[in-house]
C-alpha cells in the first residue's frame, strides 16, 4: 500500500512574489527603504487623518474602505460605547482577571480574553452567523419568522435558549439593559433596516421569555454599517477588549488571594 | 412580574464540580479516579495521560505509542508552514515563547489544515462506511461526494495540498504494524477510496484520511480525536520561534516598504467631517 506515498509530486501552485493591500500604502524614506516617511490609508494620508478626523472615523475606514457620513461614525461610536465592558461577570473577563491576578505577562491578558471571548455561546464566535442571519431574513416577516422558528424548536432541558443566532434567553430570562441598547441604537440615523428588523423580530420573541443578545445587536448594528460578516467577530472582540483589559489590569497588581479559589469543601469531585 | 427560573445558575455559584478531577489537598491529585502520583508517575507514558484527559477511557499502552508516533507526523520545523511562520513572526518580536506557541497552535485552528480538518476527514469516512453497508460501491462514493464540488476531487483526507503524495502514510503503515494494529473496515475503506481517486484523478490519500480511519477503526469518535490533537502542532511551532529569536530581532523574512504592493485607491484629500 505504501509504495505509491514514496513519490512525492511537487504541485504546479502559483505563489504570489509580493504580498498586495488596498488598505495601506507606505512610502520609504529615501535613506532606508524599510522605514517609512508617509503612511496612507484607503488614499488618505494618515498626518491629515490625524488632524481631520476621529478614531471612529479612521476605523470605519480601515475596514470599509470609505470615511464614514456622520450618522455612521455616531451609529458606530454609540456602538462602541455599549461594548465597552462585558462586565466583570462575563466569563471573557474572568479570564482577564485570573490571568492578571496570576501574574501573567500584562502584553498576553487581553490575547487570553479575547480567545474566551471568542466563543460562540454570546461570543465573537456567533457573530458571523448572526450577521448572515439577518441579512438572509430581513426581507421576510419578523413575526412570522419568529413564529416558524420558535415551532420548530424547543428550550434545551437544562441551560438557555438560542433560537436564532443573536437571539435567545440569557439566564433564563431576557437581557434588558441589551434591549435598550438596541431600542436607543435603532432610533439613530444611521441605524438601518437589521436594528429595525431585530427590534419587531425581538418583540415577537418577547412573550416566550426570549430576546436580542448582545451579539444580535453588534451584529445588526454591523450590518446596517455595511461591514462583511467576516469581519464582524474581530470587530465584537476590538469593541470589548477595552473592558476585558481594564479588569485584567485592575487585578494585575493584588494578590493572588484577590480573586475566590473554592474550598475543598467547595470543589466537588463527581463520577464520569 | 414573574420571577425567572435561575436554579441552575444558582446551585453552581460559588462551587465548582467536576468529572474528570482534582486536588485534594493532604490526599492526592485525582485525574478520572486515578491517583496520579501513585498510579501514573513512573508507571504509564504521558500520551496515555493526555488521552485519558481528552477521551476519558485510559488506553493501552501501544495506542498511546501510536499517538505519540503521529505527533511527530504532523509538527515539523519548517517555518514555510502557516502555523510554524506565526512562532517565527513571534520570535522574531520578542514574543515569550509560549506566547508564541499558543498562537501558532490557535492559527493551526484552521478549517484548510491542523487538527479541526480531522473532524470533516472523520464524518467522511463514517458517512462512507454508512453507504458501503447500504450497498455502495467506493467508486460510487468518490462520484458522490466529488458531485458535491462540480465533479472535482475534492474530498478531505485526499489529493494532498502543495504536493501529490505523503511520506508520513509509509511512516505510520510502518508503525501501525510493528505496534500490532490489524487493517479494519475504516482503514480498508480508505485505501479502496483512493484506488478510485488514482484510477480517476491521479490523487492519492493524504494523511488526514489514514488518521480518520485508523482512529476510527479505534472507536474514536471525531471530537475526541480534535480533542487529543488540541497541541498538537506545538513542538515545530516552538522550534521555528527559537530559531528566529536566536537571531536579529525582525530578521525573518524583513519586508521594504516596496514589497507590498498597493492596490488601493489614489491618495486623495481627507474631507472635513460634515
Amino acid at each position: 500500500m505504501s509504495s505509491k506515498h514514496r513519490n512525492i509530486e511537487k504541485r504546479k501552485y502559483q505563489f504570489t512574489e509580493k504580498i498586495s493591500t488596498q488598505i495601506w500604502h507606505e512610502h520609504p524614506c529615501p535613506e532606508n527603504p524599510y522605514l517609512p516617511q508617509s503612511a496612507y490609508c484607503y488614499g488618505y494620508d494618515l498626518l491629515e487623518l490625524i488632524n481631520k478626523r476621529s478614531y471612529t472615523d479612521v476605523f470605519y475606514l480601515i475596514f470599509r474602505g470609505e470615511l464614514p457620513t456622520l450618522e455612521q461614525s455616531d451609529l458606530l461610536e454609540k456602538l462602541m460605547v455599549a461594548l465597552i465592558n462585558p462586565g466583570p461577570r462575563h466569563p471573557a473577563t474572568r479570564g482577564a482577571m485570573i490571568a492578571g491576578v496570576g501574574k501573567t505577562d500584562p502584553s498576553l491578558i487581553l490575547p487570553i480574553s479575547l480567545s474566551i471571548f471568542s466563543g460562540t455561546h454570546v461570543g465573537a464566535g456567533c457573530i458571523e452567523e448572526a450577521m448572515i442571519f439577518m441579512s438572509e431574513n430581513i426581507d421576510k416577516n419578523p413575526g412570522i419568522l419568529a413564529k416558524n422558528l420558535l415551532s420548530n424548536s424547543k428550550p434545551p432541558s437544562e441551560g438557555d435558549w438560542h433560537p436564532a443566532p443573536g437571539f435567545g434567553s440569557r439566564f433564563n430570562g431576557i437581557d434588558m439593559l441589551t434591549h435598550e441598547f438596541a431600542k436607543r441604537l435603532s432610533c439613530m440615523l444611521g441605524a438601518g433596516p437589521a436594528l429595525q428588523w431585530g427590534e419587531e423580530f425581538a418583540t415577537s420573541l418577547k412573550p416566550h421569555g426570549i430576546g436580542w443578545l448582545v451579539t444580535g445587536v453588534a451584529a445588526a448594528t454591523f450590518c446596517d454599517l455595511g461591514f462583511h460578516p467576516r469581519v464582524g467577530p474581530g470587530l465584537f472582540q476590538l469593541l470589548c477588549a477595552p473592558g476585558l483589559l481594564a479588569h485584567g489590569i485592575e487585578l494585575a497588581n493584588k494578590p493572588f488571594t484577590a480573586m475566590p479559589f473554592p474550598s475543598d469543601k467547595d470543589y466537588l469531585i463527581e463520577d464520569e | 412580574m414573574v420571577k425567572n427560573n435561575t436554579e441552575i445558575w444558582d446551585q453552581a455559584r460559588g462551587n465548582i464540580r467536576s468529572r474528570k478531577g482534582g486536588w485534594r489537598v493532604g490526599e492526592g491529585v485525582f485525574c478520572h479516579g486515578y491517583n496520579m502520583m501513585d498510579d501514573f508517575v513512573g508507571h504509564v507514558s504521558y500520551m496515555q495521560v493526555v488521552l485519558l484527559n481528552a477521551t476519558g477511557r485510559f488506553p493501552e499502552k501501544r495506542l498511546a505509542d501510536w499517538f505519540e508516533a503521529i505527533h511527530i507526523c504532523l509538527s515539523w520545523p519548517d517555518s514555510r508552514i502557516w502555523c510554524n511562520q506565526i512562532g517565527a513572526l513571534g520570535g522574531s518580536m520578542r514574543t515569550t515563547v509560549v506566547a508564541a506557541t499558543s498562537a501558532g497552535i490557535m492559527a493551526g485552528d484552521s478549517r484548510a489544515y491542523g487538527p479541526k480538518t480531522l473532524l470533516q476527514g472523520m464524518n467522511f469516512i463514517r458517512q462512507s462506511i454508512k453507504e458501503k453497508r447500504n450497498g455502495l460501491t467506493a467508486e460510487e462514493i468518490v462520484t458522490n461526494e466529488c458531485s458535491k464540488h462540480n465533479g472535482k476531487p475534492k474530498i478531505m483526507g485526499f489529493a494532498r495540498p502543495l504536493v501529490k503524495g505523503d511520506e508520513r502514510i509509509p511512516a505510520m503503515e510502518r508503525t501501525s504494524q510493528h505496534l500490532g494494529f490489524d487493517i479494519g473496515e475504516h482503514l480498508a475503506l480508505a485505501y479502496e477510496i483512493e484506488n478510485v481517486m488514482l484510477s480517476k484523478f491521479d490523487e492519492k490519500m493524504n494523511i488526514n484520511a489514514y488518521i480518520s480511519a485508523f482512529l476510527l477503526d479505534q472507536g474514536f469518535s471525531p471530537n475526541e480525536v480534535y480533542q487529543t490533537f488540541s497541541v498538537l502542532l506545538s513542538s515545530g511551532i516552538t522550534a521555528c520561534y527559537i530559531d528566529t529569536f536566536e537571531r536579529p530581532p525582525e530578521s525573518f523574512l524583513p519586508l521594504r516598504c516596496d514589497d507590498i504592493v498597493y492596490q488601493g485607491p489614489p491618495h486623495r484629500p481627507v474631507p472635513e467631517r460634515d
